[in-house]
């Protein structure tokens, strides 16, 4: 299964939600590979704890993608990762792979050569994984297109794909997520699109809503009756232009509460984070693990 | 230990091979315009082909080492890229005027023959073998794609194709890869797509016809392009219901030859050109190639290696 | 044999073969696997049903023009054609491998090209072949922009996995292995030699010792046989490594095993088109450190599974009845 990982504006917490999702489905066992399509900042390295923060030295995805040799570099996350907890790879758990960037890598405009390369690895790696992770660059980005119209070309059309749009709980992100699905020059009605069958590529996105705030949680319990009152108001509006933009509860996989571990260094949280350090919260590595079991789950997508 | 045999058919592969000449003397190709331009255009020709004719069986007779040599004579007319008139109308008149020449052609061909000869698919066969000579540096990673239908004799000028933020390189120029000192690059278009059909290329199509003279090519191990003996009857009114080679002379030595020669108007030289760089990146049938290698050892005829190397060509003056 | 593209006696050969699960939900007819690999419109899909379906695709050619990897950090530029093939077993294990042959010595320039040509599968070195170094050091893999079997394999396997008569659905995931291989003449006398290392996660290397005058493609037969059979028994292994096998959910993990009983327990046939001078290889790997004995093994006890898990089920009709 392909999961493409998208968002309109940086900051959405996609590459180090996606990353989770990731770590979490090989905890249950799945093979899993995480592609960092993210060209103009390759740094899923970071996030996954693995040597070459910045992307690797030579042979990562744009020297694939530009034929600059005949596959990509892989890392395999638990043998080479730093992160102390996830060198000890759990018993039954699945492969957990990156493709990284190259560190010296940018965006860059894609041809018919790089479109057949990115079917060719697309192939490849369906063949040997459960799930295949795509973080894709913010916005309408050249890795868009090209993974658009990779997922149309007739050899990856019976390959399950699925799309994951994140954004955050705001006014602006709202309105942004909305635009790259359903705009003018959004998934949906863009170039390459146009390829897709726009009913089964409709249903095959979904949202997640990243650093929500719970005006529920312990975290605002000390907050005046008046900030309260507010919050549910803009909570309540934030629902509603949601549901006007046709980016609702229906087509919402999940959210992530407000985590400072997510936002402040960019990791994943693994169950000593929230057991033994206690420097995460229980609430958002439930939040990450009910999202990896819905992201397989067929229940939670087709007709919303 | 008991030897048993056991084989099926199926998964060995076989060769059959052919009558060969010494020499496989082209006499012309004939185009549409050579064909309007009349009976004299065609007298002309075969005036300036005669005596190259006669040097090139004079060539052949002391390559044999004193024995005669087997030569078959032929000829090429186009009814790929554009049909005119009929064969009824047309092959008498070529006929008479080499006559009148004092030559004889022992062999007709069409050109849409060398695309597809009896449901046999040759030029594609031929595309499917084309083996691109590596420049310096080449190890295994195959090329991009982009330049599908186009074969070069050497290093393209590099695709100026910009990353952001990384300054794209100045002009590089092509550069051939068997060059002395300096290059002539050469890029051949060997067809193009249009609406889902495929033209092959004048050149793609003239090296199809060096390669099935010289006897290098099978379908499944079995000949393609195999002469049928001409009837005494008159010619068709119809190219498609003329053979795609056609045996005119009863008498007349192999069609398939160790060697090619081709006498032909000096415009045809680019055209052969690019023929040449096409032969010398194509892999022939390599059972065929190691049967033409023992008969000429066996007669003592000289051959050389590179397939390229087995065509030769005299240019006349004239258009 | 004519002089036509004589060369030096061998003193190197050297292949990869890349072995994956055909991505079909059903295995391929020979009729369908004679569509897929055909990748010359003038050659047949050598097809064979005895004792297994197989289906062999004909050779292609890629040119390349660069250094060998030497162990001893000798620059040896190499220039020729290798040889590129696939193969199918019984619809359902794709293989694509590349191989060519070296002579101890080859001109000191570069040839017309179609010098080259008329050698298939032979690449010259220009000059001296230091054959060991070389040997060594394609085994253990060059650096970027030496001579690369692998890339060559693989660019063909990927070519053949984009055939539209795949529908790209394979029955369970697996991954690709390589087999990397060497072969060195043996002194006179000597008998045929095998070293085979599991080396890295997905990579074998073999280096064999070959008596002169063997055929090649006996021997490239032979590597394509044993990537076969290594393919087979990895593959099997990593699923029952994977499985919660023998777990409390062993229902659900005997199912997950399904695939294994359909697709890959009736592949196993060691030496079915192994030349007979070379089956004393195979005789010596199934020695130590015994392949069948293995994959027997495996299959055993997933067939001893099965059959436990059938019990409860036997109970309850019984008891039904």
């Amino acid at each position: 299964m392909l999961v493409f990982a998208a968002s309109d504006k940086g900051g959405t917490g996609r590459s180090v939600t996606s990353a989770n999702l990731a770590y979490q489905r090989a905890l249950a066992g799945d093979d899993v590979c995480y592609v960092d399509f993210d060209f103009g900042s390759p740094t899923a390295a970071a996030v996954f704890d693995v040597p070459g923060e910045l992307g690797i030295d030579e042979g990562g995805l744009h020297t694939y993608l530009e034929a600059g040799t005949g596959e990509p570099a892989r890392v395999d996350i638990w043998a080479h990762t730093l992160h102390p907890v996830l060198r000890n790879r759990p018993n039954g758990s699945g492969r957990l792979v990156l493709l990284p960037g190259d560190a010296s890598g940018g965006e860059f405009a894609t041809d018919q050569d790089t479109l057949r390369r990115c079917v060719d690895l697309l192939l490849r790696l369906n063949s040997e994984f459960d799930v295949i992770i795509v973080d894709l660059s913010a916005g309408r980005s050249y890795a868009m297109d090209m993974v658009l119209e990779a997922t149309a070309q007739p050899e990856l059309r019976s390959v399950e794909a699925r799309w994951l749009v994140f954004h955050r709980w705001t006014r602006q992100h709202v309105l942004a997520a909305s635009g790259l699905v359903f705009g003018e020059h959004g998934i949906l009605n863009g170039a390459a699109a146009g390829l897709h069958d726009k009913d089964t590529l409709r249903q095959s996105i979904r949202f997640v809503r990243a650093a929500v705030p719970d005006p529920e949680s312990a975290l605002w319990s000390q907050v005046s009756p008046a900030q309260s009152v507010w919050m549910q108001r803009c909570d309540d509006y934030l629902r509603q232009l949601a549901s006007d933009r046709k980016i609702g509860d229906s087509v919402v996989l999940g959210t992530v509460p407000l985590e400072p571990v997510l936002q402040w260094r960019e990791q994943l949280i693994t169950e000593e984070d929230v057991l033994s350090t206690q420097i995460a919260n229980k609430e958002t590595l439930e939040a990450l693990e009910e999202l990896a079991r819905k992201l397989t789950d067929d229940a939670h997508w087709g007709q919303p | 230990m008991t030897d048993a045999v056991f084989r099926e058919t199926a998964a060995e592969p076989l060769t059959r091979s052919l009558p060969l000449s010494h020499l496989s003397l082209e006499l012309g190709h004939l185009y549409m315009e050579d064909f309007e331009g009349g009976p004299e255009r065609l007298r002309r020709h075969f005036e300036s082909v005669k005596p190259w004719a006669e040097a090139a069986r004079a060539d052949a007779t002391a390559r044999a080492g004193g024995k005669r040599p087997r030569i078959s004579t032929c000829f090429l007319i186009d009814d790929y890229f554009t049909r005119f008139s009929t064969p009824a109308e047309v092959v008498p008149v070529l006929l008479a005027e080499a006559e009148r020449a004092g030559l004889v052609i022992d062999y007709l061909a069409r050109e849409s023959g060398c695309a597809v000869a009896d449901k046999v698919p040759l030029a594609e066969s031929v595309a499917g073998r084309l083996v691109e000579s590596p420049p310096p540096g080449s190890y295994g990673l195959r090329p991009p794609v982009g330049q599908t239908g186009w074969l070069a004799n050497g290093v393209r000028t590099p695709a100026l194709r910009a990353q952001a933020m990384r300054r794209s390189g100045a002009w590089q120029p092509p550069q051939e890869t068997a060059a002395h000192r300096h290059s002539v690059f050469l890029d051949v278009e060997l067809w193009d797509d249009k609406d889902g059909h495929r033209t092959w290329s004048c050149p793609f199509l003239a090296a199809v016809w060096q390669l099935t003279r010289l006897g290098l090519l099978r379908n499944e191990g079995e000949p393609v392009f195999v002469a049928r003996a001409h009837s005494s009857g008159g010619f068709p009114s119809e190219w498609d219901q003329l053979a795609p080679l056609l045996q005119l002379n009863a008498t007349a030595a192999p069609f398939n030859a160790y060697r090619t020669c081709s006498v032909l108007p000096s415009r045809f030289l680019p055209v052969e050109h690019a023929v040449r760089i096409i032969l010398d990146q194509t892999e022939v049938d390599a059972g065929a190639l190691r049967q033409v290698a023992e008969r000429s050892d066996r007669e003592g005829v000289a051959v050389p290696d590179s397939v390229a190397d087995r065509a030769s060509y005299v240019f006349y003056p004239g258009w | 044999m004519g002089t036509l593209g004589r060369t030096r006696p061998t003193t190197l050969a050297c292949g990869e073969v890349r072995t994956c699960l055909l991505p079909t939900s059903q295995a391929l007819d020979l009729r369908a696997a004679g569509h897929v690999l055909r990748l010359r419109a003038d050659e047949r899909v050598l097809a064979s049903e005895r004792p297994n379906l197989y289906a062999l695709s004909p050779d292609t050619l890629m040119g390349v023009d660069c250094a060998l990897p030497a162990s001893n950090g000798a620059k040896v530029r190499a220039v020729g054609t290798v040889v590129a093939r696939a193969a199918l077993t019984e619809g359902r294990v794709l293989q694509a491998g590349s191989f060519f042959r070296v002579p101890d010595t080859g001109p000191d320039q570069r040839q017309p090209w179609g010098h080259y040509l008329v050698r298939p599968g032979v690449v010259e070195p220009l000059g001296k072949l230091p054959a060991q170094a070389v040997a060594e050091g394609l085994l253990k893999g060059g650096r970027p922009g030496e001579l690369d079997p692998g890339l060559i394999a693989e660019g063909l396997l990927t070519r053949l996995l984009r055939h539209p008569l795949l529908d790209q659905k394979s029955p369970f995931k697996s991954r690709r292995t390589r087999l990397r291989w060497v072969a060195l003449p043996v002194p006179d006398g000597h008998g045929p030699s095998i070293d085979f290392t599991v080396a890295e996660d997905d990579l074998r290397t073999v280096r064999l010792g070959i008596p002169e005058g063997t055929d090649q493609t006996a021997v490239v037969r032979l590597c394509e046989d044993l990537a076969l059979h290594d393919w087979l028994l990895t593959t099997l292994v990593r699923m029952l490594d994977g499985s919660r096998f023998g777990s409390a959910d062993g229902p659900m993990a005997v199912l997950a095993l399904r695939p294994a009983v359909d697709h890959l327990m009736h592949l196993w046939m060691p030496r079915a088109r192994v030349d007979r001078k070379l089956s004393a290889l195979w005789e010596a790997l199934e020695e130590r450190p015994g392949f069948s004995r293995q994959w027997h093994t495996l299959v055993q006890r997933i067939r001893d599974q099965m059959a436990l898990q059938a019990i409860p089920l036997l109970r309850e009709a019984l008891t039904a009845r």
